[in-house]
């Protein structure tokens, strides 16, 4: 979804290419490294090996200063060079540049020559890798380090009869087990590099500061005389690739095969291993396989349910992929922080393969991924477990999401050197890992959902639960941890006036609807929830018509505005506190309002809706405030459901997301709904129609508000916000809105009359006559003349109040905006038909355009998403300019206006 | 041949020249240490870069500010939430720490230019996380092609509303991450600080060079609101970008960290009057001398009442714990390897469990951080100190307060060493040693002769100890422990020491084929 942000990278998911140059150099004998740069590079990767490897990791640098970047840093990587032979005596040094050497433009190869030129008598091997971090990924500068390493030794062309393994970044457990493979073989190998002691040493009583595993130089130097080079490695570019190199020079022969994780890439090095070595596939690895074959089998049952995340470099990401998927665990996402367009073409057919067997739609490959991008594809396709490096932490601390360490790097768990997957010994830990991550999920949690199914309590809705669900375990979201003990009102002590109350309120009675007038305050700006179909800067588009609240009160000002409107609309009975963001987010002008009006006016009614996360909490205050009428929103009573409408719900100093979230606000919307209800409260519920994804589900909402007592419900429809993630869903259509309230109906009465008022909408519901009262008293003269000086009329075609998102001939309704003094001021909605004297003639298409024309002849301006040519032409004809635009309109009208002036 | 003299035996005559004058063995009298200087190039130096200074330390901690890493992916990558600075985020503050931003660039925006590419994603930070503040840092590359981050920003910040800040602290400045401190003390202090109007309560103080590792500072905030203090703002650890706006209404700024911060104190005090004074709430003999000289400052009968009162309400609670520690680590020695301030302040707890440092170092501190501000005036500016910015302050009239009277503040000055410190030599014992920017293979031959009980340090040196057979606890991320600061947090660090000592690994290093004679009364089994 964030694909188009190509300029902010979010949470990577790759490292620098001097990271992999380092990694590689240590799996030579008696090698040191130095990184030609400012230090800060040495300090942080040896950081981050240290960490993960849980051992010294020393990396030279030559500290380069700002006078260094300015008269070049030979000086100071010749005497880095120096000091490193003083005290390491290493035979081989690999240098490497960083940006800060790259971006100079500093040669290394002339250095090191000139390092031997000062130095004829040395005898240490400098080998160079340009390596500057922007160059490419740690993934790149592993085999790039390889590459200059074969091509900067001198080859011993000899045939030797050995066979070149080389490989990407194993764990040294991985490496061990592969050598043991090769042993078994009894193959006489050449392992490129060897990582398996330097990067896990053992405890001796003495300590070596240079380490003393990896694979020497003089063995290396016979890769060129060996009868063949095996390099696992999936997406290595062939133009540094080590084995094309040996092949192309020396006539090496050479095969590529993956990374040997999981059964089929092991078969194939099995396969290539046994023909190399002219040797029967030893029993001991028979044994292996069949026992990874059992395992297969006996976790088979539960692995369908797993929807794996896979991450990190590309070849780690091809082979844990095909591991998962001939498990039938399904790969819904598939990432690599690293260049790899191969990627998904590889992966396709293996994934498309468990996604048909598990009737799986949506899943996704990509490289150049950055977390942002894999949290919101994990949440999206709905991942219960995720593979890679620790970096996806955050993810499973923020989800719940468990998340499998088996990647480079591993920072918060220990034995990052000693993880295993590779060969069918390894596959087999990594697969019971997995599937028993997906065991602990079920295990976990199964008990109480089957009870929730199937043995339902009679009294379940009284133990209500509000609080934090345990954030590591997401099947623990219904076993919500603080209970709210609300003392249940008995029925006979409630007060008989539901329908009275309700009579009087025009959003709960079709009849009061033309009667009883109501002005809804905007003061609570703030919003405590972020629902998909909303973007929190435009308001909420639920509780109040997008964008459209021309300001924000202070509670006193609120006063004000009701004394000013009673007076003029002496059937004003309601007082409404809808938005523009929620009622109880902003509490304290919440209550201060109230105070005030009541005091003003005792007979008043209040009303206000809301999101429902804060009512369990407000509720008795909201109760004493004299507040009768509620509307909840609630769009679903499945969490799982939730979780797809709400990004994320903060409550009470945390940030909930997922199934999470949408559980912490569904219980205390229940739990609020029910404690309103139990005291003669009149309670709504809106329920937002969101075609895919809730109105399937809208009865199951609407029975369970009836259970909790609520007494009507609003089925509505989404209005799209450009920018908000529901975007683009088809909207439901007015007919199947229609069709549900009917459906619903049954269980409950139906409001079918609603308008989705502003957030300071005023007067009866199909009359809005909010404008007149935008602006205090003394400044109204001026403002309200639409003939004002500089005043300006456009007539704006827009079918969601917000955006101009019309096409001129289809508008039914016009939005007529002002611009005045900088600023554009929403006037007033026509209706195209009212305009019409004529509403049976008016069936010709033409009759419609006039029909328009004689709705907005007054506008200076029209602004439309599309308009045909001859109407432009008849407007234009008329003086009347036209805009052509999608856009925000009060921004829209703002910028046509400044094309008029 | 002394210890020091043995480790430095090693070096080329050019290494020993230079390394000789950044280690120095205890004695009476004054004695002067190199310190601040280039690192000689090739020796594993455990020093960070200017961008690790600004970007990793001071900057990222401010909970509310989305820092864009202007640069190629590693070093933003690199400071990833890997500090353990811990910041608690509420309704009205967002949180990015656990966010990494980065314009990752790539080898056409080192040819071309990077400055759309941060145009843009400045941008998109605006528009998908609506930040309170931004702030770029920028790398190595950025300086060198001329990106103009600071024009950048100032456009960014007339388009979009809000505080845009640039941060020039490419990883080759200065000597060590001290530069990128200095940097990033500068920009607080032109953009950041004196643009906020909090009204401040009684006894209000500002905690800088606090950062909240491991949780340190909440134990620090937790005493001081005991005792009725208004903090107004943390800098920066769990701090926000509109709390530190604020900062100058503070009547007091408490120096937790000398060497990263006092840059701001300094400015602080002429700019606003801001009075400071240096604390230690490392160790519990510190703490209590620390809140002691802040009631001396504030000099209520009610503070200072009730400063004594929570001391010792707070030394009651950890006193049967600290007791049993003691006997545990009474007459154990350590080695200090840490930071710019670290390495002085555990010494103080080290104390108050009974153990002695035999020796001790900072990374990146200066000459005054070992050696006491009254050498400010004789430390020699060379070109690398030279290049990083230090910008010169004007009072700033209608902000100015002052708030001891002219004799109080001179006394104070004698009697609680207000605006001083005194550095970390001084307190040491003769004979200890003290070295500067220690390295790999100098912590190697220093553990194997001076055989210190736990090795204090961080990450990097941790494993060579490990390997030689010393305990070693980390001091910049506390192994996942802490915090370590105040009256429990003392706790918490005697139990970790002596949980390293005692455990039972130690007992097993010594394989038994190796200790008891075979029958051919042979010791077999070889070094490895």
């Amino acid at each position: 979804m964030n694909k188009h942000l190509v300029n902010l990278t979010t949470n990577p998911c790759k490292m620098c290419m001097p990271m992999g140059v380092i990694t590689a150099f240590y799996g030579i004998n008696k090698c040191m490294s130095i990184l030609h740069g400012s230090q800060g590079c040495s300090t942080y990767i040896r950081r981050h090996m240290a960490t993960h490897y849980n051992e010294p990791v020393d990396i030279a640098s030559s500290s380069l200063t700002e006078h260094g970047t300015v008269y070049g840093g030979e000086k100071n990587l010749i005497a880095g060079i120096e000091n490193l032979i003083k005290l390491y005596n290493p035979e081989v040094i690999g240098v490497a540049t960083t940006c800060l050497a790259e971006t100079i433009g500093e040669d290394i190869s002339h250095i090191i020559k000139n390092f031997y030129e000062k130095h004829p008598e040395s005898t240490v091997k400098l080998i160079p890798v340009p390596s500057g971090g922007y160059m490419g990924t740690q993934y790149e500068g592993f085999f790039r380090a390889l590459y200059g390493i074969v091509t900067h030794i001198e080859m011993d062309q000899e045939p030797n009869g050995k066979v070149n393994i080389i490989t990407g970044q194993l764990s040294p457990a991985d490496t061990r087990y592969l050598k043991a493979l090769l042993s078994a073989f009894e193959i006489d190998y050449i392992l490129l590099p060897d990582l398996s002691d330097n990067l896990d040493g053992g405890h001796f009583e003495k300590y070596s500061r240079l380490p003393k595993g990896g694979t020497p130089l003089q063995d290396i130097s016979k890769m060129a005389g060996a009868k063949a080079t095996i390099e696992l490695s999936t997406f290595t570019d062939e133009s540094y690739s080590p084995g094309k190199y040996l092949n192309e020079k020396f006539g090496v022969s050479y095969i590529r095969l993956d990374l040997p994780v999981g059964l089929r890439s092991m078969d194939a090095l099995v396969k290539a291993l046994s023909k190399v070595s002219g040797k029967p596939v030893p029993n001991t690895i028979k044994e292996e396989r069949a026992r990874y074959l059992d395992a297969m089998i006996d976790s088979h049952k539960y692995n369908a349910e797993g929807r794996a995340v896979v991450f990190g470099e590309p070849d780690f990401v091809y082979a844990v992929t095909r591991l998962c998927s001939e498990n039938g665990i399904m790969p819904v996402v598939a990432a690599t922080g690293t260049k790899c367009k191969g990627l998904k073409e590889t992966l396709k057919k293996d994934i498309q393969d468990v996604a048909d067997r598990l009737f799986i739609i949506e899943h996704i490959t990509f490289d150049e991924a950055d977390f942002e991008m894999i949290e919101s594809y994990a949440l999206r396709y709905r991942a219960n477990l995720m593979i890679g490096s620790s970096d996806g932490r955050r993810i499973e601390e923020k989800h719940g999401i468990p998340l499998i360490r088996c990647a480079f790097p591993v920072h918060d768990r220990i034995g990052g050197q000693r993880i295993r997957m590779l060969g069918y010994e390894g596959g087999l830990l990594l697969l019971d890992t997995i599937t028993n991550v997906l065991l602990m999920h079920k295990e976990g949690g199964f008990r109480k959902e089957l009870y929730f199914k199937y043995y339902k309590g009679k009294n379940k809705e009284q133990n209500l639960k509000i609080g934090e669900p345990s954030p590591k375990d997401s099947s623990k979201i219904r076993e919500l941890s603080l209970i709210i003990k609300l003392p249940v009102v008995r029925e006979e002590e409630k007060e008989l006036t539901l329908e009275d109350k309700k009579k009087t309120h025009p959003c709960f009675s079709c009849s009061s609807a033309h009667k009883y007038a109501r002005i809804h305050l905007p003061i609570a700006p703030k919003c405590n929830i972020s629902c998909n179909y909303c973007v929190r800067k435009f308001d909420c588009p639920n509780e109040s018509r997008p964008g459209v609240t021309t300001q924000v009160l202070e509670p006193k000002e609120a006063l004000e505005r009701y004394i000013q409107v009673k007076k003029d609309v002496p059937n004003l009975t309601v007082v409404g506190i809808a938005g523009p963001g929620d009622a109880l987010a902003n509490f304290e002008k919440t209550k201060e309002t109230l105070v005030l009006i009541k005091a003003y006016d005792k007979n008043v009614t209040f009303c206000l809706s809301t999101n429902g996360l804060m009512l369990p909490l407000y509720a008795s205050e909201l109760l004493d405030l004299g507040v009768s009428h509620v509307t909840v929103t609630i769009n679903a009573v499945d969490p799982k459901i939730g979780a797809e409408i709400y990004k994320e719900v903060r409550y009470l100093g945390t940030t909930y997301r997922g199934e999470q979230a949408a559980a912490v606000l569904l219980s205390n919307q229940l739990a609020g709904l029910k404690y309103l209800a139990d005291r003669g409260l009149v309670c709504k519920v809106n329920i937002v129609t969101l075609k895919g994804i809730n109105d399937h589900h809208i009865e199951e909402v609407v029975k369970k508000v009836k259970a909790l007592g609520a007494s009507i419900t609003n089925i509505m429809q989404m209005i799209p916000v450009k920018g908000s993630v529901f975007e683009n869903i088809p909207l439901v259509s007015h007919k199947e809105i229609m069709a549900l309230r009917e459906k619903c109906g049954i269980h409950l009465e139906q409001m079918y009359h609603c308008k989705q008022c502003r957030a300071d909408a005023i007067g009866l519901l199909d009359k809005d006559i909010s404008m007149h009262y935008a602006v205090p008293e003394d400044k109204k003269e001026a403002e309200l003349s639409p003939k004002g000086k500089t005043a300006i009329r456009f007539a704006v075609a827009s079918k969601s109040g917000m955006l101009i998102d019309e096409h001129f001939g289809h508008a039914k309704t016009f939005y007529i905006y002002e611009y005045k003094d900088g600023k554009s001021v929403y006037i007033e909605n026509r209706d195209v038909d009212k305009y019409c004297r004529g509403a049976e003639d008016c069936e010709e298409e033409q009759d419609k355009i006039e029909k328009i024309f004689k709705t907005i002849q007054d506008c200076q301006g029209v602004l439309a998403v599309r308009i045909g040519s001859s109407p432009e032409k008849k407007l234009i004809d008329k003086g009347i300019s036209v805009f052509k635009t999608y856009d925000r309109i009060e921004k829209a009208v703002q910028e046509a206006a400044q094309k008029l002036l | 041949m002394s210890s020091i003299e043995k480790v430095l035996d090693k070096y080329s005559s050019k290494v020993y020249k230079n390394r000789k004058k950044h280690i120095l063995e205890k004695t009476d009298g004054d004695q002067e240490i190199a310190a601040d200087v280039r690192t000689v190039p090739g020796v594993m130096t455990n020093r960070g870069c200017c961008y690790a200074g600004c970007k990793g330390v001071v900057l990222s901690p401010i909970k509310d500010a989305a820092v864009i890493t202007h640069g190629p992916i590693g070093c933003g990558f690199y400071t990833w939430g890997t500090r353990r600075h811990k910041a608690r985020k509420d309704e009205d503050t967002k949180s990015f720490l656990e966010y990494c931003f980065s314009t990752d660039m790539q080898e056409a925006d080192i040819v071309f230019g990077g400055e759309k590419k941060l145009r843009q994603a400045i941008k998109e930070t605006v528009e998908i996380f609506d930040p309170a503040t931004i702030v770029i840092c920028s790398t190595c590359p950025v300086g060198l092609i001329g990106d103009d981050i600071h024009a950048i920003a100032s456009e960014a910040e007339k388009l979009y509303g809000r505080k845009v800040m640039a941060f020039s602290c490419e990883g080759y400045k200065g000597v060590s991450q001290s530069g990128g401190h200095h940097i990033a003390s500068n920009g607080l202090i032109k953009h950041v600080i004196g643009t906020g109007d909090r009204t401040p309560k009684k006894f209000a103080v500002n905690i800088l060079g606090e950062y909240n590792i491991g949780g340190d500072g909440w134990e620090i905030t937790r005493i001081l609101k005991r005792i009725g203090y208004d903090i107004v703002c943390s800098l920066p650890g769990d701090g926000s970008y509109v709390e530190i706006k604020s900062a100058h209404v503070a009547d007091l700024n408490l120096v937790q960290c000398h060497r990263s911060i006092n840059y701001v104190a300094e400015m602080m005090k002429e700019q606003y009057g801001t009075a400071w004074l240096k604390v230690n709430f490392i160790g519990i003999e510190s703490t209590i001398e620390s809140l002691r000289n802040m009631a001396k400052f504030f000099d209520d009968p009610d503070l200072t009442a009730k400063t004594e009162e929570i001391i010792a309400d707070e030394v009651a609670a950890i006193m049967d714990d600290i007791g049993y520690y003691k006997t545990k680590l009474k007459g154990k020695t350590a080695a200090l390897f840490v930071g710019g301030s670290r390495s002085h302040h555990y010494q103080k707890l080290l104390n108050d469990l009974g153990m002695e440092t035999i020796l001790a170092g900072y990374e990146f501190g200066h000459r005054d951080d070992y050696e006491g501000r009254e050498v400010i005036p004789t430390i020699k500016q060379d070109g690398d100190s030279k290049n990083i910015e230090s910008i010169k302050v004007e009072k700033v009239p209608d902000k100015y307060k002052v708030f001891l009277s002219e004799d109080r503040y001179e006394k104070l000055k004698e009697e609680i060493g207000l605006e001083y410190y005194g550095g970390m030599v001084k307190e040491m014992n003769n004979g200890s040693v003290i070295v500067d920017d220690l390295n790999h293979f100098e912590t190697e031959e220093f553990l194997k002769m001076l055989k210190p009980d736990v090795f204090f340090s961080g990450i990097k040196d941790k494993f060579v100890a490990q390997k030689g057979g010393t305990l070693s606890r980390q001091l910049h991320s506390y192994d996942y422990s802490g915090p370590y600061a105040g009256f429990n947090g003392a706790v918490n660090f005697a139990r970790d020491v002596t949980m390293g000592i005692y455990t039972p690994a130690w007992g097993f290093v010594k394989a038994p084929w190796k200790v008891e004679p075979t029958l051919e009364g042979q010791v077999v089994g070889g070094e490895v």
